[in-house]
């Protein structure tokens, strides 16, 4: 009888429930991000030592014990540490500045919002990044993403996709540039989609890219959108607590799967056209992102069709992008830029029809 | 308890008719503090629409005219006392829709039908666009409607025949399923079945299913089954049918049960010794639907069928503390809305009180306990029932 007077589906809650959610679920991919560019570092060390720089993050992984001899867990856990926490730090104090700062202006208490946009943001840079850039992404994350609309759960964009899109608009070419990041056999970019678009299935092989290791996440790429398997895991968390829309995460899906499968089957036998559905899915950071950033529940649309609508064209853009631009091999970014920048033409849209089918009542 | 019709009778000492439930009338008194009313007897009428007729819920002795400000009626409440008798009304000879709709009105039956858009009281001459009999309870803990109508059939049957004859527009008797009335159904008369989750026997639903409301400026009547019984037994025995069957529900409960009360009776009363000890939260109605009983509503309101009392854990009092924050979107809104509603936009339109947008969006469809889901859903603490009302008065005002 008890069970019976719970309200169905109990209380949706704030944001902060959502925020803990989120950033629960971005445990295994954290995780999953240090050890993974732990590895890659001292993969690439092992075969070129003449690569160790001199620069803060290999000093901390050299002072941490790493060593690319025979490495093992401990090894890739300190490089990668040595990577990923000067980054997140530094996101988070220049996250937590701007908070501070705009929270004086409005006169309001600090919301804790930007220690999930400065996640994000890290886990969408690669291991190399130069911190100047995570001062300006942060920067404009914080101050156009959330402080200008009002704050958190009031944005119109996800911000740590705004910081990102704006970092990589701006330095087009330096996000996969650092040599450590280029030095895998073929790679010149950090990210496995470009490698797929020059070489195809055999470049990846080449690289030591299988259908496994591209799912665990022992791939090269940004830091923390590698691992399918870890994102799962996060999704998984989301969806049980009703976080984030399922109909927006397989609508995207669905879109992906339709547009990549025109283009395998009218587009040219290589590159991008001829990348079937699956390593569309396990490269690049397409996983992590439909999950963490097009599902934010504040930025994406507001009515159910609306959601079929938005993850449909996110998918489709993302496998166009990827097919019609090179300079934007991966892709995601741009394509949920464009499609969470469409949300309120859709919701609008949607609503419309809504009012038309109501007027049409005779009562 | 589906199947017994034995239910135990409580008596109150006090009951009373609340103001709050007649939206938008301003009450003429027919009586003065301290007068003698039988049961069924008018005690007030709508000032603007005078047939309305408001009758004595019991009989006994008037003890107190409550206003609130602008003199508007709180409450008016009555000492019950069984000695003072029955007013009894002739039943109609012909049936002409004029002769029974006066019927109605003479005999306060009227005061229990409701229009949809916006929940008054119909005007006596207006022409709905159909009327729904509410005969089932879907919401968690409610009384069965079942057995309580089938031991009144006689007088639910007359009450459907007088309803269907009223006005050119067809009567839905919405019931459960498997819950055969033996009517004879016709153009002008049909029982649909209703089944689904808790917002099953919600009657925003049925009409939205039914007769949908648009913004073509028609109303439908809705009422609920005892109303109905209730007429039925002023049908057939001239007098009003002076109990009602609630229940009370809930895990603060000691002895969850229905029972044969009187209408607008004190809750307290009815409370007495029925709860056990610790914190609680007490609501009129389910627990989805239901809305916080406040300090002020001391009687059950028209229509109202059960009393939930939880008891309140520390982690609940907790949650309260959490809210105050924005309206973050999610499927499960949408889910917990009314059919056909995108809950987000209006929600929105709601919070900032832009009527003519939630108009359009479908305000004119719903009435407060069907956004009661949503208000306890929503992390803003916001009670969209009390918006909707804000944006419905506006809206008609400028209707």
């Amino acid at each position: 009888m008890a069970a019976s007077l719970a309200p169905p589906g109990g209380a949706v809650g704030g944001y902060a429930r959502i925020l803990r959610l989120q950033l629960l679920a971005l445990v295994p991919v954290s995780i999953a991000a240090v050890l993974n560019s732990g590895y890659q570092y001292l993969a690439v060390l092992a075969r070129e030592p003449e690569r160790m720089g001199n620069d803060l993050r290999s000093n901390l992984a050299h002072g941490l014990g790493a060593g690319y001899d025979d490495p093992g867990l401990y090894d890739w856990l300190a490089a990668g540490l040595a990577h990923f926490l000067p980054l997140l730090l530094l996101a988070l104090v220049i996250g937590g500045l701007w908070e501070r700062i705009i929270a004086a202006r409005c006169q309001r208490a600090i919301e804790p919002g930007f220690i999930l946009i400065a996640l994000l943001f890290t886990l969408l840079l690669p291991g190399s990044a130069p911190f100047s850039h995570v001062v300006y992404g942060m920067s404009f994350a914080i101050l156009l993403g959330k402080g200008i609309f009002g704050g958190d759960g009031k944005t119109f964009l996800s911000p740590a996709l705004l910081g990102i899109a704006i970092v990589q608009v701006s330095f087009p070419s330096a996000a996969g540039q650092h040599p450590l990041w280029q030095g895998l056999a073929g790679y010149a970019g950090s990210d496995a989609v470009a490698l797929f678009h020059r070489g195809g299935e055999a470049a990846l092989a080449q690289a030591g890219i299988d259908l496994w290791t591209a799912f665990v996440g022992s791939t090269s790429g940004t830091l923390g959108t590698t691992s399918v398997l870890a994102v799962i895991l996060g999704a998984g968390l989301l969806l049980l607590n009703r976080v984030i829309s399922w109909r927006l995460l397989l609508a995207q899906l669905v879109g992906l799967a339709v547009v990549a499968t025109l283009f395998n089957l009218t587009g040219a036998d290589t590159g991008a056209s001829s990348m079937p559905l699956h390593w569309h899915l396990l490269l690049g950071s397409f996983a992590f992102a439909a999950v963490f950033i097009a599902c934010d529940p504040v930025a994406s649309c507001c009515t159910n069709p609306g959601r079929w609508i938005q993850g449909f064209l996110i998918g489709a853009l993302v496998v166009l992008i990827r097919v019609a631009n090179s300079t934007h091999p991966d892709a995601v970014i741009p394509a949920m830029l464009l499609a969470s920048i469409m949300a309120p033409l859709i919701d609008h849209a949607v609503i419309a029809w809504n009012i038309r089918q109501r007027g049409r009542r005779h009562v | 308890m589906p199947g017994s019709i034995d239910l135990e009778t409580r008596s109150a000492t006090t009951v009373a008719l609340l103001g709050r439930d007649y939206r938008g009338v301003s009450f003429e008194l027919l009586c003065d503090e301290g007068d003698e009313v039988q049961a069924g007897a008018a005690l007030m009428r709508d000032a603007r629409r005078p047939e309305i007729k408001f009758t004595a819920p019991a009989a006994g002795r008037i003890s107190r005219i409550e206003r609130g400000s602008r003199r508007k009626l709180v409450s008016l409440q009555i000492e019950v006392d069984e000695s003072a008798g029955v007013t009894s009304y002739q039943p109609p000879a012909t049936e002409e829709r004029a002769a029974l709709r006066v019927f109605m009105l003479e005999s306060g039956a009227w005061s229990s039908l409701r229009t949809r858009p916006y929940g008054n009281i119909p005007n006596p001459d207006a022409e709905p666009a159909a009327i729904f009999v509410t005969a089932l309870d879907a919401e968690p803990l409610a009384p069965d409607p079942r057995p309580v109508i089938d031991a009144r059939l006689d007088q639910f049957t007359a009450a459907l025949g007088v309803l269907a004859k009223i006005s050119a527009a067809p009567l839905y008797v919405c019931q459960a399923p498997g819950h055969a009335l033996g009517i004879a159904q016709s153009a002008g008369l049909r029982c649909i079945s209703f089944t689904g989750g808790h917002q099953s026997g919600l009657p925003g639903i049925h009409i939205n299913a039914l007769c949908p409301i648009g913004f073509g400026g028609g109303e439908v009547w809705h009422l609920g089954y005892q109303d109905v019984i209730s007429l039925g037994q002023l049908l057939l025995q001239g007098v009003p049918w002076t109990q009602r069957v609630i229940s009370l529900g809930g895990s603060a409960v000691r002895n969850p049960r229905s029972l044969l009360v009187a209408p607008g009776a004190a809750i307290d009363q009815l409370l007495a010794t029925e709860l056990v000890d610790g914190p609680m939260r007490i609501l009129a109605g389910s627990s989805v639907y239901g809305r916080p009983l406040s300090a002020e509503q001391k009687f059950l309101g028209a229509g109202q069928r059960q009393i939930t009392a939880q008891a309140l854990s520390d982690n609940e009092s907790e949650a309260k503390q959490a809210r105050g924050g924005v309206l973050i979107p999610n499927d499960r809104l949408e889910q917990l809305a009314p059919p056909g509603i995108f809950p987000v936009p209006l929600m929105r339109a709601l919070q900032v009180g832009d009527a003519e947008r939630a108009r359009e969006l479908g305000a004119l469809e719903l009435a407060e306990e069907d956004l009661a889901p949503l208000s306890r859903a929503c992390a803003s603490g916001s009670d969209y029932g009390l918006l909707l009302r804000a944006v419905l008065d506006q809206l008609e005002v400028a209707s």
